[in-house]
């Protein structure tokens, strides 16, 4: 023990003396570039093997999907899930899901764009009387749970006649219900400088001018963060939908992939999986065009050097 | 995220208070509502929920309603199981509900118990072709909220194949707990585990039911109270004692792991206590070509405790305004042959004799009729409606039987947690 634990001891010292992160050899930064990349890989394996699992079930029998098979692949690969999953649900057919999901996702972020922006500005910018006590008030309703106000939202619809259309779950997003995105936009519009509105005033312009063509072309990375959010927020929206909606043809393709998951009769998981992975692809390219403005937006750094 | 538990609890409050104020609303009018003509039909909203199997064979049934019944329009609707009663919940706190509804046992006392229900005693549906032991499954104080479609019956599944593949004869079709239970650990055995006799059926809330009926008691008081003691329940969790930990039993470790699947679905077991309406579904898991049923164990011969529960019912909102035509539209739905020929078995055993002696069965279907009238002779009366959070005391109770195996309790601990989540519950719920 004490032979083989004098040398160690003796050995920090020695590293000490040498540590000079400037100085360091070029073997011993590839080393550690290699086990950090190595780390990383193992970790986004660890985080992707799910998004994996989902692909490679997509192409198996149902019977070979979860239960006791635990390989990934399967040797009985085919595209039938997929041929299933595109015959739609109930003589509804899947194209149908996927454009009511757009009409939802689009118009959402066309009414969050639209509202949020114009009530951040009368926030950030326009000195009205009760301002901060309203500004609070939009806050206390992100504390507000959203099942809180299901029954109550519900009443207001019904008795409106509004249910089984779009506008219970799109009016909200044309009048700025969703609090996230107004406060994002106005903590990005409080760090835009207010020389910028001054100067545009003494040129004369308005509330209208300045907002439009001051405000919106600096808040890009705003705008863009919020449509990404709002987009993927109402592509995944399941709850919603499924109280404000009854007819399957209006369904969205959340409601439509629980209709291949049946607890009391058969449930065909491999059509689901399929069409999990066709449902996805849109929201994965949104997120790829979009991808790089999201840090920006969400950093609420106006302007940059 | 959604959070179940939460929403649940905010629906409930909700609910509770809706049915509050329909309680204070006026009493059932008896006349038939609106109607309709051929010119001017009127439009009733049915809604059920299911796969697109079930989807396509309800549209079928549909057109063929509207064939017959011209001043008639059915506008229908579908989602799935879990999303169908959180749909519901908001609903009948709205005061929406779809004029028809597929309806659900568990549900049943809670929706009736609150006026949310049409009272189908006072509309004219034929159930003369139903088993007189049945109807009462859907009748809460003699108001009568549901009809049912079809029926299931508590069995065994075997697969055949993989008895025979082990060297084990099939199951003559009666046996005792002792009997049942070698049987088990024969599969374990001959398979050197890599077969299971079966997950723990102890942990079945309706095998526990059923063993209570085979011994004269009932699970449940008329006043909604529990009909059986704390020793009843660790006698029933001890009839397993021996065999957890060993082949005979799969071990809780491995049915999470199979989660969403069963075992039984899985190949991973040789038999499953459950519903006989559960065939297609492990057919089409297992990948099995042949799957049989047999009679629950019971010690004594004459009473097997059986029953036909309805898998399925009927139901109407207390609110419909077209409650003639909604009446028509059950009726349709549970006694017409042509409506049996084109569900077959999908929705459970057809309850109406009518109806089930107007469909032939072939296959897997024939088999689940068969299970049925082989032990006709045995039916006792069904049980009344489950009292009011069923559903979270059969959770529960699957939920300690699996610790219980997973070895954190023991059966005088698991029988003490139970029964104090239970007794609370009720207390709630009275």
């Amino acid at each position: 023990m004490t032979s083989t634990a004098t040398p160690t001891q003796t050995l920090p010292d020695a590293e000490l003396a040498h540590y000079n992160p400037k100085s360091e050899s070029a073997g011993t930064k590839r080393a550690k570039s290699t086990v950090f990349h190595l780390v990383a890989l193992a970790l986004t394996a660890v985080v992707l093997y799910p998004g994996l699992w989902m692909i490679a079930s997509a192409f198996k029998p149902n019977a070979e999907i979860g239960g006791s098979n635990t390989s990934l692949w399967s040797n009985n690969f085919s595209f039938d899930n997929f041929v299933t999953a595109m015959d739609g649900i109930g003589g509804v057919s899947t194209l149908q899901f996927f454009t009511n999901s757009l009409i939802l996702a689009i118009g959402a972020v066309v009414g969050t764009i639209l509202s949020a922006s114009v009530s951040a500005y009368a926030f950030a910018r326009i000195k009205f009387p009760g301002r901060s006590i309203f500004f609070g008030m939009m806050i206390a309703t992100l504390l507000l749970p959203f099942h809180v106000v299901i029954i109550p939202q519900y009443i207001v619809f019904q008795q409106l006649g509004l249910v089984d259309t779009y506008v219970p779950l799109l009016i909200g997003k044309f009048l700025a219900a969703d609090a996230f995105f107004v406060f994002l936009m106005v903590q990005f519009m409080r760090n835009l400088p207010a020389e910028l509105d001054e100067a545009a005033r003494i040129d004369g312009a308005g509330h209208v001018r300045i907002f439009t063509s001051i405000m919106l072309p600096l808040m890009k990375p705003a705008l863009i963060s919020t449509s990404i959010f709002s987009f993927i927020w109402s592509w995944n929206d399941f709850l919603g939908p499924l109280l404000y909606l009854n007819t399957p043809d209006k369904y969205p393709l959340p409601l439509a992939l629980r209709l291949f998951v049946d607890q009391t009769q058969s449930s065909d998981y491999g059509a689901m999986i399929a069409m999990s992975v066709l449902a996805l692809l849109p929201v994965l390219i949104f997120f790829l065009v979009f991808q790089r403005y999201i840090v920006e937006g969400v950093s609420t750094q106006g302007l940059k050097g | 995220m959604i959070n179940r538990r939460h929403f649940l609890t905010t629906v409930a409050v909700g609910t509770a208070s809706a049915a509050a104020l329909a309680a204070c609303g006026t009493g059932s009018g008896t006349s038939a509502g609106e109607t309709g003509s051929a010119e001017n039909p009127v439009t009733i909203n049915y809604t059920w929920w299911g796969n697109d199997d079930r989807a396509e064979r309800t549209r079928k049934a549909i057109a063929l309603f509207e064939e017959k019944n011209p001043d008639i329009k059915v506008n229908g609707n579908f989602t799935d199981f879990a999303g169908y009663w959180q749909k519901r919940a908001t609903e009948a706190a709205g005061g929406g509900l779809p004029d028809v509804m597929q309806w659900d046992l568990s549900y049943l006392r809670d929706y009736g118990q609150r006026n949310q229900l049409l009272d189908l005693g006072t509309v004219n549906i034929n159930t003369d072709a139903f088993e007189k032991s049945l109807l009462p499954s859907g009748q809460i104080r003699g108001k009568t909220y549901g009809i049912p479609t079809s029926t299931n019956a508590f069995a065994v599944y075997y697969d055949p194949a993989k008895l025979a593949s082990l060297g084990i004869a099939e199951p003559d079709g009666s046996w005792t707990y002792k009997e049942f239970n070698e049987f088990l650990a024969e599969v374990g055995a001959k398979s050197n585990g890599e077969i299971f006799g079966s997950t723990d059926y102890t942990g079945v809330w309706w095998m526990f039911n059923i063993w209570l009926r085979q011994n004269n008691i009932e699970a449940f008081t008329e006043d909604g109270k529990l009909g059986f003691t704390k020793d009843d329940l660790k006698k029933w969790w001890n009839q397993t004692a021996a065999l957890r930990g060993t082949p005979a039993i799969v071990s809780e470790e491995r049915v999470t792991q199979l989660a969403p699947k069963s075992p039984f679905g899985s190949n991973v077991t040789a038999t499953e206590v459950t519903w006989d309406n559960f065939m297609a579904g492990y057919l089409a898991d297992s990948g099995a070509k042949e799957l049989k049923l047999a009679p629950v164990p019971s010690d004594d011969p004459d009473n097997l405790g059986l029953f036909l529960k309805p898998s399925m019912l009927m139901v109407a909102s207390a609110k419909t305004k077209f409650k003639d035509a909604a009446a028509r539209f059950i009726d349709f739905m549970v006694n017409d042959p042509e409506v049996g020929q084109i569900f077959k078995t999908s929705r459970g055993v057809p309850a109406s004799k009518t109806q089930r002696d107007g469909t032939t069965f072939e296959g897997t279907d024939k088999l689940v009729v068969d299970y049925e009238k082989s032990i006709e002779q045995y039916l006792k009366d069904a049980p009344e409606p489950p009292i009011v959070g069923f559903g979270t005391l059969e959770a529960s109770f699957k939920r300690v039987a699996s610790d219980l195996n997973y070895g954190k309790l023991t059966i005088d601990g698991a029988a003490d947690a139970w029964f104090k989540e239970a007794e609370d519950l009720i207390k709630q719920n009275a």
